[in-house]
């Protein structure tokens, strides 16, 4: 009698098996497909818990989300099937599928999802701050799932196509920390654990009897490198199928490459985050001249030649192209123009200059952008003071010390206008000081409670006033590139540096 | 100074001055302070006023070399400091005192270098901040041990030397002892050690800064050169400057170390050839030629030996030595009768030849013989008794070892038989228990059991000429009349041709046959021993003679 | 013998028990935010908090190292705060990446330096100078610059071997040969250029001994003397010199893994220590010293054998 189960368990799996190349006919000589992504990124576990940004690919191929988010940006049915908010914007009810389970049985239901995301909201990660919005989580039955918020949040199916979407089998939310290494999805793939090596390579391969859509590679191998050198020439030499490369010099060397295939795609900007336009560190920032002065007095069109070889835009706005408050006028808003500069300085009552102390985190400023930004503020007469920070110490002395006024920061442009107000407008990390003006005040409501499409207009008028009254320095959105040793065609991901896992494909 | 005949050493020294120096001149030298940026020009070529051109960030390269060059060799200097510091005085305590000091510091040192140096680097890098300084600091501490272990070494060599001992029974203080004459022999090592280290302390801070372990905003020419590897697509040539200014710094120190140890090594190769200052006035009146046909055994006729760049240290030396005849070879150290010896055993030293005369052993001439037909003579024929016994045998290998090996080979005996007549010679040069001294290593046993040891040797393929040189020097009084006893029984037994190579007028009267007095390279006196003993003709062997009578006749 | 290495390896534990200690207070300075890096910049204050006490970081430096070494003596090394991998696991992994490159480094040193040193120290003249400026190259060469040209030159180029990654060499022997050939060479040229050197002076040292003038008057032949008395004499410098080319070779080992993108313990030492991840940090600290204690032990045993008179009865 106990045998039975693991018995037909075994059945099963070899029907499934059997049916699989039955159905799908793979030619015999074909061999098993192999997709070795390299990556900068090491998650910290495969614990949705821990799950962030640019991590997603890992998480991608053992856990589905509730809700995909296509190439282009458009949310289709994954787990959910269905969604529909109410009227007031404040309800989510999403329908499930009724044909999922995990591995050892337990069926994927409106349980599943309620235990998932309320263990999200004690976890502490990242997504406790996404999943801040939602009251309570409400089971209609087996397939329906009501979502609660206290307050519009039009980022929400964002989040549920993202990190907080992640679903794991609640059985093993009792086993300790197993999910951190034993990740425990419905996923497209399964971690194979005697190849992978943690913090090296993850191997994964496809999962038997997986309910959605078959992907075209059999496995999926990460591989983890600290240097873009090596992964460069990994791309080249065809050991690594598709990366994505960020600096402009490896680009170049990539690109030189007779095999290597390139997409790119425009993310990151980049610019100076000022936090302290309240003037906490350094009162002079609490004039909006001071800060536009700032704007004017940077060279942005020679900066983008010189230190990104011209790969990229010069904008001052941080709203993305596919944003809906996104307006091109607005990237040349504020020209090089140092007399103005000058002038605004005056005004403001600050002719004789002021000092301004960042700090410098050697893997984001570079040398070039050191130096060319403390001639560019010193000819107007701000003194800009570069104070080295280790990448272990930088997080305590930027976001727990608050010991700057701003920083250089790479951040990626979402595509959903809301995640970009929640990130840099509303107080939280990248607004420590939790500045706001009455402008911001009258039109975020407006904005909270429509989708993006609807509230365009508003939208447009805060990203205006942010530019306007130079709550930010940003210098260039820049130009990826996604590479790939000719085997592979690669789609980029709206809103993300990384492609999802979905996004590859044998190249024709 | 001596390192400047060394082409390599000077040219090297030369570039380190001059690197030095246009570093210490860098705010003359510099057209624009290092840090002055304008993007505009960046990666821009030579342009007036800037021979080098502009780095990615549009800063003057020269300017950037000049001062970068402060912080690099600054911190080179600054870990040598703490280095030096830390590892010179400690290592000379250790070991010129020992006991519980050095055994306190050695323990220290042992935990310094098991220390993992990159995980030491990157943690008080995050306590004391990213300058070019801290590293370093931390890199000197961790290179000290270094400098520790060769100075230790060193001092507690030559403090068992004889030297040290006699300088302390004279009275002499621990610290003038330390400065007189263990600085003196420490110095030129550390030196050699310092440059080694620089050179490594610069090539390594180009190597942290290629891993992000950084010097911050100073210019040092790791950064640049790593600045220059992240742009190497859009300009390689901004490699080569920074590139250029560290390998020859490194190189140049390292070539510079290369020709001090040479120059040390060549002072430590010919102190025979330079102390026998060869002297062209020779007041020395010529010694007669020696009359008569030449002998059999061994004839040495206008013997001269030479010396590049010392010239003749040996001129017109005739001698002959007969079948079962002593021949006693008299002089002060250094008057050419060692070197007189070697060139008769064909084991001069590398520099050394025969520049003229003739050598003839057993009728065969030798000199301009093909060294594989001389070395056949040696065992066999002619044989070598050296003068100290302990720094003749191989320290690596067992007594038994080293005589079954020339048996072996030269009369192509077997193993066993080999050992055998080992055994027997051990037993015949009167070792009471030869089967021990077979197995012995050499730091085994005493100096005149050593010295026996080498006569069995020597006499191992049955050779017909033995060359002793001052065989009994280094033994005390009872040994040496014991091993003089030892040599001329067999020198009876066998029928040997001998010459005696010795400075001690005792032991020509007590063994040889005949006599001839060597000076300044040249054979001043020759005769019977009781004629040259009892009426010397040349001042010079009057002058020997005076100052041993009181002790030695009798 | 027996009670040499006995005594050597009590000497050892106590060696790690300070290391251990002055690693962990070390370490426990800077105090980086682990729980904050962990949640991200937006978390707030009282998850960080949480998070912090999870990792029973919010109790004194001592009360955490004690713990720890309770536990380290069990052998549990915990599991990383970063990557949640077990640590032991973690560096069973990455160890065998930088044992092979050590290993062979120092045998194709050993061979190499011991041929060019050799003739150079014998021969002289022209040699001698190839040999001197090869080392010279050796040290000036800055070796980042060395191994970017091998990799682009002989794997991107000429595609012989691979650019990046390392193959286990259980899986596939010629695989494993393949990922290692061409990170041993570019680590080799720097320590052949020390080492070569260090058994040149020796063999010089050792040509100039009057036991070897004393062997070429008994007759033997200069090879002979060379082969078997020379270089077994000269031996005992170098190979405490490979014994310390050995250990630095672990630094040197960070550069060339991240180029050729091996995960070995070199790389590691390097992004572990940055983050702040005691736990790794800590079983690498231990590793690497209780390697350094073994490899002093065996050079020791080494030199004994070779050299009698430093045997210790």
């Amino acid at each position: 009698m106990n045998r039975s189960p693991a018995l037909i368990a075994l059945l099963t799996a070899a029907t499934v098996l059997a049916g699989c190349s039955g159905a799908d006919g793979q030619a015999p000589g074909e061999g098993s497909r192999t997709l070795t992504i390299a990556t900068m990124t090491l998650p910290q576990s495969l614990d949705p818990n821990d799950a962030n940004g640019s991590a997603m690919p890992f998480f991608q191929a053992v856990y589905d989300t509730l809700v995909k988010r296509e190439p282009d940006g458009r949310y289709s049915p994954m787990l959910a099937s269905e969604w529909k908010y109410s009227d007031d914007q404040t309800e989510l009810a999403l329908t499930l599928r009724s044909d999922v389970k995990f591995d050892d049985g337990t069926p994927f239901n409106a349980q599943a999802v309620k235990a998932n995301m309320e263990r999200f909201r004690k976890g502490g990660g990242a997504q406790a701050k996404t999943l801040n919005d939602v009251k309570a989580i409400e089971v209609v039955d087996d397939t329906h799932v009501t979502l609660r918020l206290s307050q519009p949040n039009s980022a929400m199916l964002y989040y549920l196509s993202d990190a907080a979407g992640l679903m794991a089998n609640p059985a093993d939310f009792t086993k300790g920390e197993a999910l951190k290494t034993k990740p425990n999805g419905t996923g497209p793939y399964e971690l194979d654990p005697s190849q992978t090596v943690i913090g090296t390579k993850w191997v994964f391969n496809r999962a038997a009897g997986y309910w959605g859509g078959k992907l075209p590679y059999d496995t999926v191998a990460i591989s983890y490198f600290d240097n873009e050198t090596a992964i460069v020439n990994g791309v080249k030499t065809g050991q690594v199928n598709a990366a994505l490369i960020q600096e402009a010099d490896q680009q170049i060397s990539v690109e030189g490459h007779p095999n290597v295939k390139t997409t790119k795609q425009d993310f990151d900007f980049q610019g100076i985050l000022l936090f302290d336009r309240a003037g906490a560190v350094t009162p002079e920032l609490r004039d909006p001249r001071v800060r536009q002065a700032l704007n004017h007095a940077i060279d942005r069109q020679t900066m983008l030649a010189k230190i990104r070889q011209g790969r990229g835009t010069v904008t001052s706005q941080v709203f993305g192209p596919t944003t809906a408050a996104y307006k091109p006028e607005l990237d040349t808003y504020y020209t090089y123009d140092q007399n103005k500069a000058r002038e605004l300085l005056k005004e403001a009552g600050h002719a004789d200059g002021f000092t301004l102390k960042l700090p410098r985190i050697p893997a984001i400023v570079s040398e070039a952008l050191a130096a060319s930004l403390q001639t560019d503020l010193a000819a107007v007469g701000v003194k800009l003071v570069w104070d080295d920070v280790d990448q272990g110490s930088a997080v305590q002395r930027i976001f727990r010390d608050r010991a700057f006024s701003g920083m250089v920061m790479n951040m990626g442009q979402a595509s959903t206008d809301w995640v970009v107000v929640g990130e840099l407008v509303l107080p939280g990390a990248f607004n420590m000081f939790g500045y706001t003006d009455a402008t911001v005040k009258s039109l975020l409501p407006k904005i909270q409670s429509k989708p993006a499409a609807e509230a365009k207009a508003d939208l447009q008028a805060l990203n205006e006033h942010l530019v306007k009254d130079g709550w930010f320095l940003p210098f260039y959105r820049m130009t990826y590139l996604h590479v790939s040793d000719g085997s592979v065609s690669i789609t980029p991901q709206d809103g993300m540096a990384v492609p999802s896992i979905y996004n590859y494909a044998p190249a024709a | 100074m001596r390192l400047l005949r060394h082409p390599l050493g000077l040219i090297s020294a030369l570039l380190l001055a001059a690197v030095v120096l246009a570093v210490l001149l860098a705010p003359v030298l510099s057209p624009q302070p290092p840090g002055l940026s304008s993007l505009r020009l960046a990666f821009e070529g030579p342009a007036a006023g800037h021979p080098l051109g502009f780095d990615s960030a549009g800063r003057d390269i020269l300017a950037r070399l000049l001062y970068g060059g402060r912080n690099t060799l600054g911190g080179a200097v600054i870990a040598l400091a703490v280095a030096l510091v830390l590892g010179v005085p400690s290592g000379l305590l250790a070991g010129y005192y020992g006991g519980w000091f050095d055994s306190a510091a050695s323990w220290v040192v042992n935990l310094v270098m098991a220390l993992p140096a990159m995980v030491v680097l990157l943690a008080s890098r995050a306590i004391l901040g990213s300058t070019v300084w801290v590293l370093m600091v931390v890199l000197g501490f961790l290179v000290a041990p270094s400098f520790f272990r060769l100075v230790r070494g060193i001092v507690a060599n030559v403090r068992r030397e004889l030297y040290v001992d006699a300088a302390k029974v004279s009275g002499l203080s621990d610290t003038r002892i330390v400065s007189r004459h263990i600085l003196i022999v420490v110095r030129a090592p550390i030196i050699i050690q310092v440059a080694l280290v620089a050179g490594i302390a610069i090539s390594l801070q180009a190597g942290l800064e290629f891993l992000g372990i950084g010097s911050g905003d100073s210019p040092t020419w790791g950064a640049m050169l790593n600045e220059a590897f992240k742009n190497i697509q859009r300009a390689p040539l901004l490699m080569l400057w920074p590139g250029l200014a560290l390998g020859l710094t490194s190189g140049a120190l390292v070539l510079l170390a290369a020709a001090l140890r040479d120059v040390l090594e060549d002072r430590a190769t010919a102190p025979s050839a330079s102390r026998t200052a060869p002297d062209a006035r020779a007041t020395s009146k010529p010694a007669a030629v020696e009359a008569g046909e030449r002998a059999h055994l061994l004839s040495v006729r206008d013997l001269a030996v030479a010396y590049p760049g010392t010239g003749e240290v040996v001129r017109g030396v005739d001698l002959d030595v007969r079948a079962g005849e002593i021949v006693g070879l008299v002089g002060e150290s250094g008057s050419g009768k060692t070197q007189t010896a070697f060139s008769i055993l064909g084991i001069l030293p590398e520099k050394g030849r025969v520049s003229r005369g003739s050598i003839s052993i057993e009728g065969q001439e030798i000199v301009g013989l093909p060294e594989r037909a001389h070395r056949a003579l040696r065992g066999t024929l002619v044989a070598y008794v050296p003068q100290e016994p302990m720094s003749n045998l191989d320290p690596a290998f067992t007594i038994g070892s080293q005589l079954v090996e020339p048996i072996r080979y030269k009369l192509g005996l077997r193993r066993a038989e080999a050992t055998r007549r080992a055994l027997d010679l051990l037993r015949l040069v009167e070792i009471t228990d030869p089967r021990r001294t077979f197995d012995s290593y050499p730091h085994e046993i005493s100096g005149g059991m050593a010295q026996r040891v080498l006569i069995a040797g020597a006499m191992s393929c049955e050779p017909k000429l033995l060359i002793a040189d001052e065989p009994t020097t280094a033994l005390d009084v009872r040994v040496q009349a014991e091993v003089l006893g030892l040599l001329r029984r067999l020198q009876r037994d066998n029928d040997l041709g001998v010459l005696l190579v010795t400075h001690n007028l005792g032991v020509v009267a007590d063994l040889c046959d005949r006599v001839a007095v060597m000076r300044e390279g040249r054979i001043v006196e020759r005769g019977t021993a009781e004629q040259v003993l009892s009426t010397p003709r040349d001042p010079y062997t009057r002058e020997l003679l005076s100052a041993v009578l009181p002790l030695e006749v009798n | 013998m027996l009670s040499f290495i006995l005594r050597r390896i009590a000497a050892g534990v106590a060696l790690l028990f300070v290391i251990s200690l002055l690693s962990y207070t070390l370490l426990s300075i800077p105090h980086i935010d682990v729980g904050r890096q962990l949640l991200g910049h937006g978390a707030a204050q009282d998850l960080v908090d949480a998070k912090n006490a999870a990792l029973g970081l919010d109790r004194p430096a001592l009360v955490q190292y004690l713990d720890w070494l309770g536990a380290a003596v069990r052998g549990d090394f915990g599991t990383s705060w970063f990557t949640s991998e077990n640590v032991l696991r973690a560096i069973a992994n990455r160890l065998p990446v930088t044992l092979s490159l050590m290993i062979g480094v120092t045998l194709v040193t050993a061979v190499l330096s011991f041929l060019l040193g050799v003739w150079a120290g014998v021969r002289r003249g022209a040699v001698d100078r190839f040999v001197q400026v090869f080392a010279v190259l050796g040290y000036a060469l800055p070796g980042f610059l060395v191994t970017l040209v091998i990799v682009l030159v002989f794997a991107v180029r000429l595609n012989w071997f691979p650019a990046i990654g390392y193959m286990g060499p259980s899986q596939s022997f010629t695989g494993w040969l393949s990922t290692v050939t061409l990170p041993v060479i570019s680590l080799s040229i720097g320590s052949i250029a020390g080492v070569a050197q260090q058994v040149r002076g020796s063999v010089i040292d050792v040509m100039r001994q009057d036991y070897v003038r004393t062997l070429r008057a008994r007759g033997l032949p200069p090879w002979r003397i060379v082969f078997v008395h020379v270089v077994r004499n000269a031996s005992a410098p170098a190979l405490a010199v490979l014994g310390m080319q050995f250990v630095g070779l672990l630094g040197g080992a960070v550069l060339v893994e991240q180029i050729f993108g091996l995960p070995g313990v070199g790389s590691m030492t390097v992004t572990y220590t940055t983050r702040g991840d005691v736990p790794i940090i800590m079983a690498l600290v231990m590793f690497t010293v209780i390697g350094v204690i073994l490899i002093n032990l065996v050079v020791d045993i080494l030199i004994g054998w070779l050299n009698p008179k430093a045997r210790i009865a």
